[in-house]
């Protein structure tokens, strides 16, 4: 066989095998038909799965929630545990602590066995992190299901209307700028066509939590209680 | 096709490096013809055929993209509804993205699992990580060029956190930023990033990986 002698001057030679299939044409014909079903699926996926464009980017409208790639998902959700001056702890150390473990691996791992079960603290580490990757991914998926569906809003009626519109008047026109009025803040986004954007469970949630629509907000909790917040967005919800 | 090969290979002396790609036995614990369970040993080998893949489909997305904030939405549009299976090519390139990063999670835990990072492979296991950073700013890069609101808004979340790195922060996020503001030069940058820069390390990377690989051959069997 020719690639034993060009092998044989290597510090680590695979293991001699009794009946070798070549690479070439056998392993790699089983790896074509690999590759076209592989091929196939994503062309299906993409085919049934299709995500349209959402809305050209307006550097303005910062009631958008911004979510990363589902990858991303899981890291997105720890940094939600990291805020204030622990944010450094998300952003920084962790991420080069985990780069550090993964990249310094095999220098302290030197232990010969390579079977799962012979390497139980390996195994158990390698676990640890799968299950921690995708229950982060799952509680971040979970959490933006449940703000978006399970708010109960009373129906919205003129009253309501009319007395979220002083209440918006009084509390948040300072900033916000609708119809043309108000807006002394540069940052806040312009709510006229508020309702045509968001819904009004969303408009809720921001109210409560402004840094649902990013981290790094500078919309303050506004301190309304739950009729004052519904008339709000009760208000808003007529503004399309 | 004989007779060609004969041309070439007197002229370029093809055997020996032809050779060294195509001649070497592939163990029976690695081959699913003998192993069923070898189907895990797949993985590096679809997660670089869907890299091909990304290759493929972007080349051609990159003839009618535009990296301009004012056209960027617009070219996209364009390539969905105006041109010859545009939809279909990009659903591939957004489809692929995500299923590269599955194969190659699932790859880096068949090497972790199986002990396949020992001696003598521990440099292609930390070349393995570099890939695996290199696979996930492609995902990070490639977010932001529709210029949609989605990639607009993820995009200044992650130069947010960027910024967060303490000491070199500020310089990373506006290194990328390409200023203060979130603008031409971001998208003009994460682009250039995605296509330039990205895929020579890729190659850089991915040579050494595959050098590596041919050298130490696969790992033995549990």
């Amino acid at each position: 066989m020719s690639s034993s002698d060009n092998m044989s001057s290597l510090p680590s030679p695979p293991e001699p095998d009794k009946s070798p299939c070549p690479f070439y044409p056998n392993h790699l014909f089983v790896e074509g038909v690999c590759a076209l079903a592989v091929f196939a699926a994503i062309v299906i996926v993409a085919l049934v799965w299709q995500v349209p464009l959402e809305e050209i980017a307006d550097p303005g409208d910062a009631t958008y929630v911004p979510r990363p790639d589902w990858y991303f998902l899981f890291y997105f959700q720890l940094l939600k545990y990291f805020q204030g001056p622990l944010i450094v702890v998300g952003t920084f150390v962790l991420p080069v602590l985990v780069m550090a473990v993964l990249i310094l691996l095999p220098f302290f791992d030197k232990g010969k066995a390579t079977g799962i079960r012979k390497r139980p603290l390996a195994a158990a580490a390698g676990l640890a992190g799968v299950v921690s990757i995708v229950a982060l991914t799952a509680v971040s998926v979970l959490e933006d299901e449940s703000h978006t569906t399970k708010m109960v809003l009373p129906p919205v009626t003129e009253a309501q209307i009319a007395a979220g519109e002083k209440i918006f008047a009084s509390f948040c026109q300072i900033c916000h700028s609708i119809d043309g009025k108000g807006g002394f803040m540069a940052m806040a986004p312009d709510l006229t066509e508020i309702a045509s954007r968001v819904s009004r469970a969303r408009i809720e949630q921001i109210i409560i939590d402004p840094q649902v629509v990013s981290p790094t907000t500078i919309m303050s909790v506004i301190p309304l209680s739950e009729e004052e917040r519904h008339n709000v967005s009760a208000y808003l919800s007529r503004k399309k | 096709m004989g007779r060609i090969y004969q041309f070439l290979d007197e002229r370029l002396n093809l055997t020996p490096l032809l050779r060294d790609i195509t001649d070497h036995p592939v163990p029976d614990h690695a081959n699913v013809l003998k192993t069923r369970s070898a189907f895990i040993y797949c993985f590096g080998g679809i997660a670089f055929f869907i890299i091909l893949l990304q290759a493929l489909s972007g080349v051609f997305l990159m003839l009618y993209y535009s990296p301009t904030p004012e056209d960027a939405h617009a070219s996209v549009t364009y390539i969905q509804n105006e041109t010859a299976f545009g939809a279909l090519l990009q659903g591939l390139h957004r489809v692929g993205a995500s299923a590269a990063v599955i194969m190659v999670l699932l790859h880096m835990l068949r090497v972790f699992f199986t002990g396949s990072y020992k001696n003598p492979r521990e440099l292609n296991w930390v070349v393995g990580v570099f890939l695996l950073l290199i696979v996930l700013a492609f995902g990070f890069t490639g977010y932001l060029l529709p210029w949609d609101q989605k990639a607009y808004w993820a995009t200044t979340v992650g130069l947010n956190m960027v910024a967060n790195v303490p000491l070199i922060g500020d310089f990373l996020a506006s290194a990328l930023r390409g200023g203060n503001e979130m603008g031409t030069l971001t998208l003009l940058r994460f682009f250039v990033i995605h296509v330039m820069f990205l895929p020579a390390l890729l190659a850089i990377f991915l040579a050494a990986h595959f050098f590596m690989l041919r050298r130490q051959g696969i790992s033995r069997p549990l």
